[in-house]
């Protein structure tokens, strides 16, 4: 989801000091929601969701998700786990090259049965396992961070008709901060997307 | 279950190959058995000074490699009954189809096996004459000597008929069998079959393992590793998912399976020929090269050696680029995967790789003197001059020769059944699936 928001324009419906989350429709099977979203998408709103109990195909269609940008950073951190691999063997191992201007320590060249000291079949396991390390980590907390996790608290959870995502109901959500919400007219268009129900959120 | 239903066209003209390819299948037929006819010009009339030798490892080298295609696809077949999986229902048939090539393969192993009962084999196999070796190579030979109870005429041709019988018989089970699968044989054959495929993933693994052994490593009788039929089965999987791939394009390219076998079915196939084909293929090939380059025992380091000399050096380099390098950089994106023309671009790669692997394992003999230099550079130095022969007419001859024929073979049994296993229990899952 797009990170510049303009939902300063739009005022948060208050009342009684309460903050409006936003709404949630419910659906009963996925085909039914995967119907809603596609006009959901279509009505142009940007920050909505869709919550089920298990992975939905074709729902990121549905919603319009754009392919996600992780794999190509995870790629670029792959080759910097190489490149940090060959240079940390080349630099322990060089005799004639310290880094005696900037850090105080120069190479430990150590001969191995006869091998050269510049030898890249010994060098290439501790890429190969640092080019998984670096892609590892940087999927596992990229991942996190692009999702805002972890996270321990979330306005969904005040509702007691949400509680059943884990188990058989489809949820929509659309927030209150899309620069779309209004209130009344938001309601009246989810209802006509043949939920079972309708229900506002509190913050 | 999928919950986006993809309208399938199941009728029969979508499914059924007809008619289409026949004149494709023929014309194969007869630039096979012209160039077939060719190859075998070179040593009768000595061209290029090509002798039977010469001509037999070549032979062997090609036969290889068409054999690595049905035991690839073989292996795509009983991994999805393994994994029950449902995603490759809409594409297994042609799978099978291609796997029951084992059935007649062995064809191609009888001048080999001919050999040993008139004369010959010494070329290839050095074993197979002990005391040609002695006299050759007599350090060779005595390390030979504690394999002869393994590496003899008699066992090597029992060990080559229970390979092509176990193949034969396991490809034409799961081709039989799930021809039968329908409401009239309830479940009983899909379930037969997930009860099989766990043997047969056993008498596979040991039988393509000893294969390996047989043909490929023994044509080097001092060598050895023990990661070698492993790194004979990537080979197999580069080709036989190569393979599959190509067919399934060309059958959508003349107008049959559309809808049917969708990219995402592409994209999954895609990843398969990533992971086997240059993943594990660069990972096993590694293995095997770094534990024997730090080991550093000559009779093991000889083997590389003989791959370093010479041309060799660049061959070795290409593999390295070609068969890893280069196709992993352009199909590691999900993108060229679900475009069939990138996708087939690089099944087309792979498959001359797989080709070239093939040679760079079987085509390069070690000097029996190797041994004899005081240094790597004194060895490199004497044999720089050794070639490769890639260019050889004879290798392109016999390449498409049994490509011809076996592409002919797989037309035309493709003709023979529906292209589509349309009451295996998982077909509706295959039809709607989508990777994400």
């Amino acid at each position: 989801m797009s990170a510049t928001s303009k939902s300063n324009v739009t005022a948060p419906a208050e009342s009684e000091g309460k903050t409006m989350y936003g709404l949630i429709a419910e659906y009963e099977t996925p085909a039914d929601l995967i119907k809603a979203a596609q006009q959901v998408r279509d009505a142009g709103f940007k920050w909505w969701d869709c919550c089920t109990p298990f992975p939905v195909h074709g729902l990121d269609k549905a919603m319009g998700i754009r392919t996600t940008i992780l794999p190509v950073l995870v790629f670029f951190a792959g080759m910097t786990g190489t490149m940090v691999a060959f240079c940390l063997q080349t630099f322990t191992n060089a005799t004639d090259f310290s880094l005696w201007a900037m850090v105080w320590v120069t190479g430990y060249p150590f001969l191995i049965s006869g091998k050269p000291l510049m030898s890249l079949p010994a060098f290439i396991p501790v890429m190969f396992e640092l080019t998984i390390l670096f892609s590892a980590l940087s999927t596992f907390s990229l991942m996190f961070g692009f999702n805002g996790l972890p996270r321990l608290y979330h306005p969904l959870f005040r509702s007691k008709r949400f509680r059943r995502v884990t188990d058989d109901r489809f949820f929509i959500v659309i927030e209150a901060r899309d620069p779309r919400f209004f209130q009344g007219r938001t309601k009246a268009f989810l209802e006509s997307l043949n939920p079972l129900s309708v229900e506002v959120v509190e913050d | 279950m999928s919950h986006v239903n993809v309208t399938a066209d199941l009728s029969e003209r979508n499914v059924e190959l007809g008619s289409t390819g026949s004149l494709a299948s023929h014309a194969c037929l007869v630039v096979g058995l012209i160039c077939l006819a060719v190859a075998f010009l070179f040593p009768v009339l000595g061209i290029g000074d090509t002798t039977w030798g010469a001509f037999w490892r070549n032979w062997l080298q090609t036969w290889i490699f068409v054999l690595q295609i049905p035991l690839g696809a073989f292996f795509f077949v009983f991994v999805q009954h393994l994994t029950r999986a449902g995603w490759s229902v809409a594409v297994r048939r042609p799978a099978e189809v291609i796997a029951s090539n084992l059935n007649w393969i062995w064809i191609g192993f009888l001048p080999i096996a001919a050999l040993f009962f008139f004369g010959g084999s010494y070329y290839l196999f050095p074993w197979s004459d002990m005391s040609e070796l002695a006299a050759h190579a007599p350090e060779e030979a005595h390390l030979v000597e504690g394999k002869t109870a393994y590496l003899n005429t008699p066992f090597f041709l029992i060990r080559a008929v229970i390979y092509f019988v176990v193949w034969a018989v396991l490809a034409n089970y799961f081709l039989r069998t799930s021809l039968r699968q329908g409401h009239e044989h309830g479940d009983g054959p899909t379930r037969s079959m997930q009860k099989v495929a766990a043997p047969a993933a056993i008498l596979f693994g040991l039988t393509t393992t000893f294969a390996a052994f047989d043909w490929i490593m023994s044509l080097s009788p001092a060598w050895f590793s023990t990661m070698f039929g492993v790194y004979f089965f990537c080979g197999c999987a580069t080709c036989g998912f190569a393979a599959l791939i190509l067919t399934c394009i060309m059958l959508q390219r003349n107008g049959h399976m559309v809808k049917v076998i969708t990219n995402e079915h592409y994209q999954d196939m895609g990843k398969l020929l990533f992971a086997f084909g240059m993943v594990f293929w660069a990972y096993i090939g590694f293995s095997q090269y770094m534990l024997i380059w730090y080991a550093n025992i000559p009779e093991e380091t000889g083997w590389f050696l003989a791959r370093q000399m010479g041309d060799w050096g660049w061959f070795s380099a290409w593999l390295l680029f070609g068969h890893f390098c280069i196709p992993f950089l352009f199909l590691i994106s999900k993108h060229p995967k679900r475009n069939w023309r990138t996708l087939a671009f690089a099944a087309m790669w792979m498959m001359f790789f797989g080709w070239f692997d093939v040679y760079w394992l079987v085509m390069p003999t070690i000097p029996h003197d190797l041994a004899t230099f005081d240094t790597y550079d004194a060895a490199a130095e004497a044999y720089a001059h050794v070639g490769t022969g890639l260019l050889n007419p004879i290798n392109w001859f016999l390449l498409a020769g049994m490509l011809g024929i076996i592409t002919w073979i797989t037309i035309s049994r493709l003709r023979s059944h529906p292209l589509i296993c349309k009451s295996d229990p998982w077909i509706d899952e295959s039809l709607n699936f989508e990777n994400m």
